[in-house]
C-alpha cells in the first residue's frame, strides 16, 4: 500500500510546465497539466485518474491516450512507470452500443 | 440465448492465431476464429516487403503472399473463421462474449487462445491532433489496403523496422518521404533497411524529436529539433519541413486486455503489459493460452512459429494428439524460433549496443546514425571484394538470421554456412555468371552487380529495383551513392523482369570504373540534381 | 488525385463502381465498397469533426477503427468509424460536431 500523504510530501508541489496544455486523451481532450495537476491531488493509478478526469473514458476506451498517460503519471510521481497500476480490464473490450447490450439476454446451456 | 461450446477459440486471425488453429486443426480439433476486422491476416497483408529468415521461415516471400497462403491453409483444414465478430469479453470459466452484427453471441470454449496482437505507441508534441497526423500502420493500410496516397510529403518519425520499412512502401507509393527522425541516438531497425531509404536521398535525423506540426485545419509543416542527454532540445538546433503528413512509427505495445479480464497472472514489463506464460504459450488460467505480438512484440515469423505451438499444445491438451508427437513437434517448431531470436536484433540483445559483428568486425557507426555505410567503411565487410570480372557485391553488415541469397546462387558464390547468421561471403573460386537471382533474392536489397571494364574506363553495376516507372534501356539519368547524393552520370543498359524475381527488377547501369564501388542507386536526369 | 493506379509490388489497384455520395450536401465520388475515409481523402477532404470540448479539428489517425478520431455523422448517426464504414451509394456524410452534425 502506497502512503499517499508520504508519497506527496517527496514528489514535492506541482510545477507548471511550458508543455501542459499538450493534449493526452484525445477522445475526452484530457491535458498533460491537468493529469499533472491530479498527481499532486493524490490521484496515483489509473483506475481512479480515470474516473477523476474521464480520460479513457471516452470513444476509444483508453486504446490510445493509455500508455502516455501511465508514463505521465509515473514521471510525475518521480517512479518507473510500473509503479502506476494499470487499469481493471472490463468487458466491453471495445466499445458498444448500449442497446446490443441491452438487448443480451446472457448465456444459458442448452 | 444459448452458448455455443467449440474445442477452441481462437481471438485474432493473424499470424499467430490462423498457425494455431490450423495445427490444431490437423489433428481433428475444430476450432472457430473471431477477428473484429472485416479482412483476417492481421498485419501480414499491409507487408509488401520481402521476409527474412531461412526458406522454413518463408524468406524472400512477401508478407501478403504468406498470409495468402496462410488462409489457403485455413480453408484447407476447415477452420471456421468469422469476421467482423468484436469479442469484448473473456471470462476465466473461459466463455467468450462477441459481438457479431448487432448483437453479442456467447461461445465457450474447451480451449482459448488468445493472440490479438498490438496496437502502436503514441508520442505527443503540439499539434500531434491535427489531421495529417497519422499512425506508420494508417499509412500501410491506406497504400497497401485502399490504394489511396496517405499523403504527398511525409516526415516519418522512428526509426525501427517499422520506420524504417513504411518509409520505403511510402516512396514506392509515389509520396516523397522528406526526412525520418528518431529522439534515439542510433537507428533501432535493420541497417539494410535504412539503407534501402537513405540510399533514396532520404536524410535521417537522429537524436532529434518534433517539436511542433504546423497547421491550422490540417498539417502543413513540421519543426524538428535536436535533443541532448537531458532530452531538452539544444538552441539552435530547429529544422522546418513543409510536409502535409507525419507518421508516427514508435513502437507497439501488446492489447493484452482481455487476458487480464479473465484472471491470467500479468506481468508489466518495459515491452508492455503481458500475461505470464509458458514456452507453449500456456497462461495461468489452465486451458487459456496467448500467442504472437500479444505475449510480447517480435515479428510475423516468430508469431508464425508461437501460434503452431500453442496449436499442438492445445491439441494434446484436448486430446486429440499423443504426449510424444507433441513434444517432437514442438522440438522442431522450437529450433526454428529459435533461429530466429538471434543475431544482433535478438530479443536477447535488445538495449545492448552491440560494437562488433559475431566475425569480429566493426559495425558501421555511420549506418547506424545516418542510415548508410560510407565508403571508408564498406570495404570491412566479407560480402564486399575488388575483382575485374562480374560478381556479387554484398552489403550485408549486421548479423540477422537470413540466408536465401546462399541458396540463390546455384554456382556456389555466396557462402552464409549453417550459422544463418552470418554474414554472406563471396567464394572467389567459383564463377560468376551474372544471372541476379541472389540481388533479387536479398530481401535486404543488399546485394549488387559489379563488373568492371566492360568497356574501356567504364564498368556496370546492377541493383535491385522496386519503384515506377521502371526506367529503359539506353535512358540516361544519374547515379547515386549510399548516401542518395549524385555521384556521376549514367546510362541504362540492362532492365530485367522475371517472375522469379517476384517484382524486384533488375537494373544495370553503365559507370566510370572508379564509380563502381560508390553507384548504388538510380535516379532518372529530371528528377535529379547534383548538390 | 491520390488513388493509386499501378503499384510496384502490387501492380494494377482492383477497379471498383464509382457511386455518388454526399459530403455536407455536396455530391461527391467514391469507389463503393471503400471504407468512407478513402473517399473522403481521394476528394481531398482532410478534417472529419471537431471535437465537443475545444472544437478542434480531427481527421484519420489510426485508419483501424481503434481511435475513433475519424467519425462523423453517416445517414444520419453520429460516432461513426468513417476509416472501416464501407461507402454506400447516396450515403450522406456530414462533419460531425461534439457528438452531432448542427455547429454546437
Amino acid at each position: 500500500m502506497i502512503d499517499i500523504r508520504q508519497k506527496l510530501e517527496e514528489i514535492g508541489a506541482f510545477e507548471p510546465h511550458a508543455d501542459d496544455g499538450l493534449l493526452v486523451c484525445r477522445c475526452e481532450e484530457v491535458t498533460k497539466g491537468e493529469i499533472r495537476k491530479a498527481v499532486h491531488e493524490g490521484i496515483f493509478t489509473i483506475e481512479e485518474m480515470r474516473r477523476y478526469l474521464r480520460n479513457g473514458m471516452g470513444l476509444c476506451q483508453g486504446q490510445t491516450c493509455g500508455r502516455l498517460v501511465k508514463s505521465i503519471m509515473a514521471a510525475e510521481l518521480k517512479e518507473t512507470p510500473d509503479y502506476v497500476e494499470p487499469a481493471s480490464a472490463r468487458a466491453p473490450m471495445r466499445p458498444i452500443e448500449m442497446e446490443i447490450l441491452g438487448k443480451d439476454q446472457g448465456g444459458a446451456y442448452e | 440465448m444459448d452458448i455455443r461450446r467449440y474445442d477452441m477459440i481462437v481471438i485474432g486471425a493473424g499470424p499467430a492465431g490462423l498457425s494455431a488453429a490450423i495445427e490444431a486443426a490437423k489433428h481433428g480439433v475444430k476450432p472457430i476464429v473471431f477477428d473484429e476486422n472485416a479482412r483476417p491476416g492481421g498485419q501480414l497483408f499491409k507487408q509488401i516487403h520481402k521476409f527474412f529468415g531461412s526458406k522454413e521461415h518463408k524468406a524472400k516471400i512477401r508478407g501478403f503472399k504468406i498470409g495468402e497462403e496462410l488462409l489457403a491453409e485455413a480453408e484447407k483444414f476447415g477452420v471456421e473463421v468469422v469476421l467482423n465478430a468484436t469479442v469484448v469479453g473473456l471470462y476465466p470459466d473461459k466463455e467468450v462474449t462477441v459481438k457479431i452484427g448487432d448483437e453479442i453471441q456467447h461461445f465457450k470454449g474447451d480451449s482459448i487462445l488468445v493472440a490479438t496482437g498490438a496496437s502502436e505507441n503514441m508520442v505527443n508534441f503540439k499539434g500531434w491532433t491535427l489531421p495529417g497526423v497519422i499512425g506508420a500502420g494508417a499509412a500501410q493500410t491506406m497504400m497497401n489496403l485502399h490504394h489511396i496516397l496517405p499523403g504527398k510529403k511525409v516526415l516519418m518519425l522512428g526509426s525501427g523496422n517499422v520506420g524504417l520499412v513504411v518509409s520505403f512502401q511510402l516512396m514506392q507509393a509515389g509520396c516523397e518521404v522528406v526526412a525520418l527522425c528518431d529522439a534515439a541516438p542510433r537507428i533501432g531497425g535493420y541497417g539494410v533497411h535504412a539503407a534501402k531509404v537513405a540510399r533514396c536521398g532520404v536524410p535521417f535525423y537522429l537524436s532529434h524529436t518534433i517539436i511542433e506540426a504546423e497547421g491550422d485545419e490540417y498539417v502543413t509543416g513540421v519543426t524538428i529539433g535536436e535533443v541532448g542527454p537531458d532530452w531538452k532540445i539544444i538552441p539552435g538546433t530547429k529544422k522546418h519541413f513543409d510536409v502535409d503528413t507525419i507518421c508516427l512509427a514508435v513502437g507497439l505495445s501488446p492489447m493484452s486486455q482481455l487476458l487480464d479480464q479473465a484472471g491470467c497472472r500479468m506481468k508489466d514489463t518495459r515491452g508492455g503489459f503481458v500475461p505470464e506464460c509458458d514456452a507453449e504459450g500456456q497462461t495461468s488460467v489452465p486451458g487459456i493460452y496467448a500467442a504472437g505480438d500479444v505475449s510480447g512484440i517480435e515479428e510475423a515469423s516468430s508469431a508464425m512459429i508461437e501460434g503452431r505451438i500453442s496449436g499442438i499444445t492445445i491439441a494434446e491438451y484436448l486430446g486429440f494428439a499423443e504426449n510424444e508427437e507433441k513434444e517432437s513437434r514442438i522440438n522442431e517448431l522450437e529450433v526454428q524460433l529459435d533461429t530466429l531470436r538471434q543475431g544482433m536484433f535478438a530479443p536477447a540483445n535488445r538495449g545492448k549496443k552491440i560494437e562488433k559483428t559475431e566475425e569480429g568486425i566493426a559495425i558501421s557507426e555511420n549506418l547506424l546514425v545516418k542510415g548508410f555505410v560510407s565508403d571508408e567503411e564498406i570495404g570491412r565487410f566479407p560480402g564486399v571484394t575488388k575483382q575485374r570480372k562480374i560478381h556479387p557485391v554484398m552489403e550485408c553488415t549486421q548479423n540477422i538470421p537470413c540466408n536465401p541469397c546462399q541458396d540463390a546462387c546455384k554456382r556456389g558464390c555466396i557462402s552464409i554456412g549453417s550459422n544463418i547468421t552470418s554474414l554472406p561471403v563471396v567464394d572467389k573460386e567459383h564463377e560468376c555468371i551474372g544471372c541476379g537471382l541472389c540481388v533479387a533474392s536479398c530481401s535486404g536489397q543488399a546485394i549488387f552487380l559489379v563488373e568492371e571494364d566492360v568497356e574501356p574506363g567504364y564498368g556496370e553495376v546492377t541493383m535491385p529495383y522496386e519503384f515506377m516507372p521502371l526506367p529503359v534501356v539506353g535512358e540516361k539519368g544519374i547515379a547515386c551513392g549510399r548516401d542518395g547524393r549524385a555521384v556521376c552520370d549514367c546510362e541504362v543498359t540492362k532492365v530485367r523482369t522475371s517472375p522469379a524475381f517476384d517484382h524486384t527488377n533488375l537494373l544495370t547501369i553503365k559507370v566510370p570504373n572508379d564509380m563502381l564501388m560508390k553507384a548504388r542507386f538510380y535516379r532518372a536526369k529530371k528528377e535529379a540534381a547534383y548538390d | 488525385m491520390g488513388r493509386i493506379e499501378n503499384h510496384p509490388i502490387l501492380g494494377a489497384s482492383p477497379e471498383g463502381k464509382m457511386v455518388t455520395f454526399y459530403y455536407n450536401g455536396e455530391p461527391m465520388e467514391g469507389m463503393e465498397g471503400e471504407p468512407i475515409m478513402a473517399a473522403l481523402k481521394v476528394n481531398g477532404v482532410m478534417v472529419h469533426r471537431y471535437t465537443a470540448k475545444t472544437h478542434e479539428p480531427r481527421g484519420v489517425f489510426c485508419a483501424i477503427g481503434r481511435c475513433t478520431d475519424c467519425v462523423m455523422v453517416v445517414d444520419g448517426k453520429p460516432n461513426i468509424r468513417t476509416c472501416i464504414t464501407p461507402l454506400k451509394a447516396g450515403m450522406k456524410v456530414e462533419t460531425q460536431y461534439g457528438v452531432s452534425a448542427k455547429e454546437a
